[in-house]
């Protein structure tokens, strides 16, 4: 990436982040992604995209994967590219991710039916990103990986 | 207590009874390439926010880590992009330490004495230099910790103040 602060795409050159699975730390995540899509030359409505779908899968990690166990930790990867920026997000995986939960299509009068708030998040992400894939660890673990395009002017 | 995650401590409180406390740490690295200190300032900032830490000492911080980032960059890892500087943070008892470490391809002398503003102004000596002068101004305590891998570590603590020990700008000496 070569910015104007000199952030810039290649080698893939990775930033790390790691957090314990409590809830308010996905924020710095947030805020941390963001500093780095403005950085790369992101709008701020493509930022804000990456905010809200970072948020959700660490969220996510935290609250499924990790199970909110404070001494498991979530692992965010940033890597910018000169047109794109991947974002990985690891968990350890206390709770495996099915196949089937990474298909759900919600509906938004069947949820308010029920009352529910939650159920959103993987659904958010594929709308907000341009690539989502769900993949499990090696050593244990679910990973989201997105991608969202830089668009040029 | 591991670099990363949270420790349960035991504190012996002034009762004499034992109380604990969570301490929890966040841990960025990055490579070394003028610019991503930024990125990695920008995270350390909002966690020291969600911590209570006010403004000005928020911009304190973020200058003083990211003079810490750029002298890993540049001279701790020589600015091999494929070597990464590390940050981690722990907060814990109204205290956050920051340790900011690299590979010590360069290891840190301490042997030169601190940069003196006046000669610099006066062109005495380099404008460059200034990045641990600014740090002690700064931070409240610092200074650099021995690691068994052998590479520089640089440790910045940060006080909070407590809200009684904040002076109100209305408030009288006794």
């Amino acid at each position: 990436m070569t910015g104007s602060d000199g952030v810039a795409g290649s080698d893939d050159r990775m930033i790390e982040l790691r957090l314990p699975s409590r809830l308010g730390y996905e924020k710095v995540a947030m805020d941390m992604a963001a500093s780095l899509a403005r950085r790369m030359g992101f709008g701020a409505d493509r930022i804000e995209a990456l905010r809200t779908a970072l948020a959700e899968a660490v969220t996510n990690a935290i609250e499924h994967g990790n199970a909110h166990d404070a001494e498991m930790k979530v692992t965010v990867l940033l890597t910018p590219r000169p047109d794109e920026l991947i974002v990985s997000v690891a968990d350890q995986g206390r709770r495996p991710l099915e196949t089937s939960q990474t298909e759900l299509q919600p509906q938004i009068d069947q949820t308010i039916a029920r009352g529910e708030a939650g159920g959103w998040g993987i659904w958010l992400m594929k709308e907000l990103m341009d690539e989502v894939e769900f993949s499990s660890v090696p050593n244990g673990g679910n990973r989201v990986r997105m991608v969202i395009y830089l668009e040029q002017p | 207590m591991g670099a990363i995650g949270y420790a349960w401590l035991f504190i012996l409180n002034n009762r004499n009874m034992i109380m604990s406390t969570r301490e929890y740490t966040i841990e960025v690295s990055f490579p070394s390439v003028l610019g991503y200190e930024k990125v990695a300032r920008d995270a350390v900032a909002s966690f020291a926010l969600r911590c209570g830490f006010d403004a000005s000492r928020l911009e304190d911080l973020k200058t003083a880590l990211g003079e810490a980032c750029i002298n890993a960059i540049e001279h701790g890892n020589q600015r091999h992009a494929d070597l990464y500087v590390m940050v981690c943070c722990v907060y814990n008892a109204q205290q956050l330490t920051i340790e900011v470490c690299d590979h010590g391809v360069k290891p840190y002398s301490g042997e030169r004495p601190m940069a003196d503003i006046t000669s610099k102004v006066c062109g005495q000596t380099s404008c460059r230099g200034m990045g641990l002068l600014l740090i002690s101004q700064l931070v409240d305590e610092y200074g650099f910790v021995q690691k068994t891998n052998g590479g520089n570590c640089l440790r910045l603590s940060f006080h909070q103040l407590r809200r009684d020990e904040v002076l109100s700008p209305c408030s009288t000496s006794a």
